[in-house]
């Protein structure tokens, strides 16, 4: 299982399936340009793998107000 | 994913330009796109002193550490709205932004000239906040800028802020803005000169220089945001951008090359800006808009009515 924080809405959801950051991308309905998907200090390509039991935030790019 | 220059691994890909770069390396191709708008545009001078809008957002915050990085004369503005729940986290957030970096920063209280967003609002009545508040924002840069003898007034503005913009306007086929949109605009008419250095650079790629230079997200978004601005046009280009890798810079610079100077011939000359008899603020009126908007709140709290405080507010997003 993989464990999603979205921001800035600041929802947690999970994945039963790990895989590579592309399909979590589909999954999301994302382009890998319009979100950032952070490992700690690191930022993922769409061709990493997630490893099972890892959590990723994945950030809008978009500026608010 | 390996990086184009050193084959570390990759950790920013970039579709637009058909590559990827370690942060290392992304850092010197981020630096290169600021430098080379500097220079295509005649933005700063060797030895001018920059002043730079700091709203709290990635964008702008970047701006600021990239031209600091760069060498520049930089000093930081941030308008203080007075917003509950939302101004002072954006300007404890940039204090603690600005200071182990060396950047100096003037704060504008907007609030302490009698323009306190929340009551702005009250005395709008229901007309569009971000408007207004743009202006009163754009006022005190300029007016900054002009007592603080800046040579330069740069904003955190990015390419997709850019285009659009310059989609909008092209969808309105707006000769006066169209004639006038550009990420450089020469000094005149008392204002100082205005520079965009990030407009070659993605929304994604200022994001993701903010986050791997450990650049903080601000954390209390302003509460009349109705989202960002153009964000229907945004998503559009964003498709075009996919199937298109390279679009959108090519859309704006050729627009720059090609299409602005054929606007300026029909656009007309602007009319003539006199000192606002108030703040001395450029202006076409005897007093500008934003003393307009002042005399209402003012007269708000006294309990009496003046009209036309608001004239020329349009649709707007921070
Ligand atoms: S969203 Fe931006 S422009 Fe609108 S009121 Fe808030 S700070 Fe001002
Ligand atoms: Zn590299
Ligand atoms: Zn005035």
């Amino acid at each position: 299982m993989i464990t999603v924080i979205r921001e800035p809405e600041g929802q947690t959801l999970t994945f039963a399936k790990a895989g590579s950051v592309r399909r979590l991308l589909n999954l999301l309905g994302e382009r890998c340009t319009s979100v950032l998907v952070i490992r700690g200090r690191e930022l993922l390509t769409e061709d990493r793998m997630l490893r099972p039991g890892e959590t990723v935030i994945v950030r809008s790019v978009r500026s608010r107000g | 994913m390996k990086c184009r220059r050193c084959k570390a691994p990759a950790q920013v890909k970039l579709p637009s330009h058909n590559t990827g770069f370690c942060p290392d390396c992304f850092f010197r191709f981020f630096s290169g796109q600021v430098a080379r708008a500097i220079k295509d545009h005649a933005m700063i001078a060797p030895g001018e002193r920059v002043l730079v809008a700091l709203s709290g957002g990635k964008d702008s915050l970047a701006l600021a550490h990239e031209l600091k990085e760069q060498g520049c004369d930089v000093t930081g503005l941030h308008v203080y709205l007075g917003i509950p729940g939302s101004s002072d986290a954006s300007l404890a957030h940039i204090r603690a932004f600005c200071e182990p970096r060396g950047i100096p920063l003037l704060v504008h209280s907007t609030p302490d000239d009698g323009l306190a967003i929340p009551e702005v609002k009250e005395a709008l009545k229901g007309r569009p906040i971000c408007s207004a508040c743009g202006k009163i924002k754009r006022h005190a840069f300029n007016r900054a800028a002009r007592e603080g003898g800046f040579d330069v007034l740069a904003t955190g503005h990015n390419l997709d802020d850019e285009t659009a913009r310059l989609f909008a306007n092209t969808l309105r086929w707006d000769a006066s803005y169209l004639s006038d949109q550009g990420p450089c605009l020469p000094a005149e008419d008392g204002f100082a000169r205005k520079i965009k250095p990030l407009y070659r650079l993605s929304e994604f790629e200022t994001a993701c220089y903010s986050f791997l230079k450990g650049i903080d997200n601000v954390v209390a978004p302003c509460p009349y945001s109705s989202g960002a601005s153009f964000t229907g046009h945004k998503v559009l280009l964003e498709d075009l951008e996919h199937t298109r890798p390279g679009a959108k810079i090519m859309f704006y610079e050729n627009f720059l090359k090609n299409g602005r100077e054929a606007f300026r011939s029909v656009a007309g000359s602007s009319p003539a800006l006199t000192p606002c008899a108030r703040c001395g603020s450029p202006t076409v009126r005897e007093t500008c808009g934003v003393c307009g908007l002042r005399r209402m709140v003012a007269a708000r709290r006294a309990g009496l009515f003046v009209e036309d405080g608001a004239a020329g507010l349009e649709d707007e997003a921070c």
